[in-house]
Order: structure tokens, then sequence, then C-alpha cells
């Protein structure tokens, strides 16, 4: 799969409300527009498996995958027992479900920065950093995710 | 660019650990955060894996030592952070960044005559380093902040 084009500052700045997903400690933000739905863990069939994920999970008359990633995204087959939520995610492209730990909604939109250079930026899932309570937010996308999970696929590894 | 400011001038010579010095030129080094609170970024670099907030700015944090060595570190309680400016390209506005220190830095004038060869190990100073100064036995490898800053050290 190619690499999806980086989302600009700009374009993320336009995003006026956010979703918090919290990971192992680790905040990620996602536009609050590509989350479909919000369900619970225990609503994951675990018979229902696509490739790397953990289950699907039934919404609308169809499955939607559920995929366990770890705080620094890497594909993980036993999900910890922190996780609690179920967050379905759907661009227009690409649909699927991600567990997390939390999920929130932020009542305002954080001010983003740009990832620096030396971190890694061109190939990074994250699009953008926010400060928020003097902790620190990761912005990435569904897009990135999906690219993500299908570098799991094509065993390429992702970032 | 740092080997013209240290022509016979001045230079901060920065413990990057307890065993390896490098310097930047005087004016390059433009603020010292004691005990700095760093910000974990998943999926960096081992070598940069935080970022600092200074003056309504998140900086990466560098940690030179651990890309020297090639390997993470294990003790994270930072003594000190260097906030560095440097210049991304030519004509363009300063850029800032944070160096991770193992000690106070040591300001000291330096001239042409101390100019002397990298050292040849770990390897990685010639990739860090723009040039190299003799200070008694130690040589002091003069950094490359813009390469550093902009992700030269990515390609390794």
């Amino acid at each position: 799969m190619n690499r999806p084009a980086r989302t600009t500052l700009a374009e993320l700045r336009n995003i006026r409300v956010f979703a918090r997903l919290s990971l192992d400690g680790h905040s990620w933000l996602l536009p609050q527009t590509e989350v479909c739905a919000l369900e619970s863990t225990l609503d994951i069939d675990r018979e229902v498996q696509a490739p790397h994920s953990i289950g699907a999970i039934a919404l609308g008359g169809e499955w939607w995958p559920v995929y366990c990633l770890s705080g620094e995204l890497q594909r993980l087959l036993q999900m910890p027992g922190s996780r609690r939520a179920c967050i379905l995610l759907d661009n227009g492209a690409d649909r699927f479900s991600l567990v997390c730990d939390q999920v929130e909604t932020l009542a305002e939109a954080p001010h983003l920065l740009a990832l620096p250079a030396c971190m890694g930026a061109l190939d990074s899932p994250i699009q953008a950093l926010a400060l928020l309570d003097s902790k620190l937010g990761c912005v990435t996308t569904t897009e990135h995710l999906a690219a993500l999970l299908a570098a799991f696929e094509e065993g390429t590894g992702g970032h | 660019m740092a080997t013209e400011n240290l022509q016979g001038s001045n230079a901060w010579v920065l413990a990057l650990d307890h065993r390896w010095f490098a310097a930047i030129g005087e004016r390059e080094l433009v603020h010292l955060v004691e005990t700095p609170t760093l910000l974990e970024v998943p999926t960096c670099p081992y070598f940069c894996r935080s970022v600092l907030a200074w003056n309504d700015r998140l900086l990466p944090a560098i940690d030179l030592a651990a890309w020297l060595q090639q390997q993470p570190r294990v003790d994270h309680h930072w003594k000190l952070a260097g906030i560095v400016a440097y210049q991304p390209a030519p004509g363009v506005m300063p850029d800032y960044g944070a160096l991770l220190l193992a000690d106070i830095p040591e300001r000291l004038p330096v001239t042409d005559a101390q100019a002397c060869p990298l050292p040849e190990q770990p390897p990685g100073w010639r990739e860090l380093a723009l040039s190299c100064f003799r200070r008694g036995e130690d040589a002091i490898p003069i950094l490359d902040l813009p390469y550093l800053f902009t992700g030269g050290l990515l390609t390794r």
C-alpha cells in the first residue's frame, strides 16, 4: 500500500473537534468526524477474524474488523485488560475499529504543532503534536492508521 | 556556521554523557533547562523520543550519546537540556532544538591552531561533526546542528 500523503498543519488546524484515544498512557487524537461509533469490547465477536485483527464488531448490518494496537502503534495479538472501549472509525475509504483504554471528545480544539523533522516526520503516523494540560497528544488520522494496518498485513511492519 | 564562530572565538563544550563531549558555537547555545520535563513521543527514533515545551514551542530533544552508541539509554533522568538555535537552510529563519546533557557546558576560547582530526571512535562522529579541535588531550568535535535537527540522523 502506498504511504498516504502527510496531512498539513493547515488542514489539521481546520478540524474543530478531536477524539482522544488513550492507549497505554499515550494520547492519540483523531478528527471526531472520523469516529462513527463507540462500542464496548464485550461486543467483539472473536470468531469473526480479518487478518491481524482480534475479532470483529457488528454495526449497521456489517462486520467491522477490530484491531489492537499498543501506545506505540505496534500490533498486539492479545488485548490488554485495560482496553475497555471499541472505537469505530470511518473516513469514507477506510473502515475499522480499534480497542482503546479510554475515548473522550476534547472540549476545545488543541493548538497543533508540527512533528520535528528529526523525529521521523516523513514516515511517522503522527501528523502533528498537541499539548494537552502539560501532557502530549499525537494527532493522526484514520487514513494513516489504515496504512499502518495495511503495512502489518503486507509484513512491512508499519512505521 | 559553527566553524566560523569557532575561529578565534568562543565555543561551548557540551557533555553528551560522562565519556563524550562535543562543541557548538558560542551563539548557538541560547538557554539551559535544569532537570527538563520531557514529554515522550511514541513511535519516534530511540535517540529522539521526547520533546521539551519551551516558549510555546515543542522542541525535539536529541540524545546524541544514545545515537553514538546506537542504542537507547536506560536511565531517563536528565540533568540538563541545552536549547540550541540553528538555521535549517540559508535564508531561513532560525529554529530551535534541545540537546540532552550530562553536565553544565563549559565555555572556552578556541583558535584555528587547535584544529585536529575527528576521533575515529565511535564512527558516528564523522556524521555528526563539521570539524574538531583539541582541548588538552581530548578531541572535541564541533556539531553540525542543522544536520542533526533536520533529520540527518535518521538515515543511519
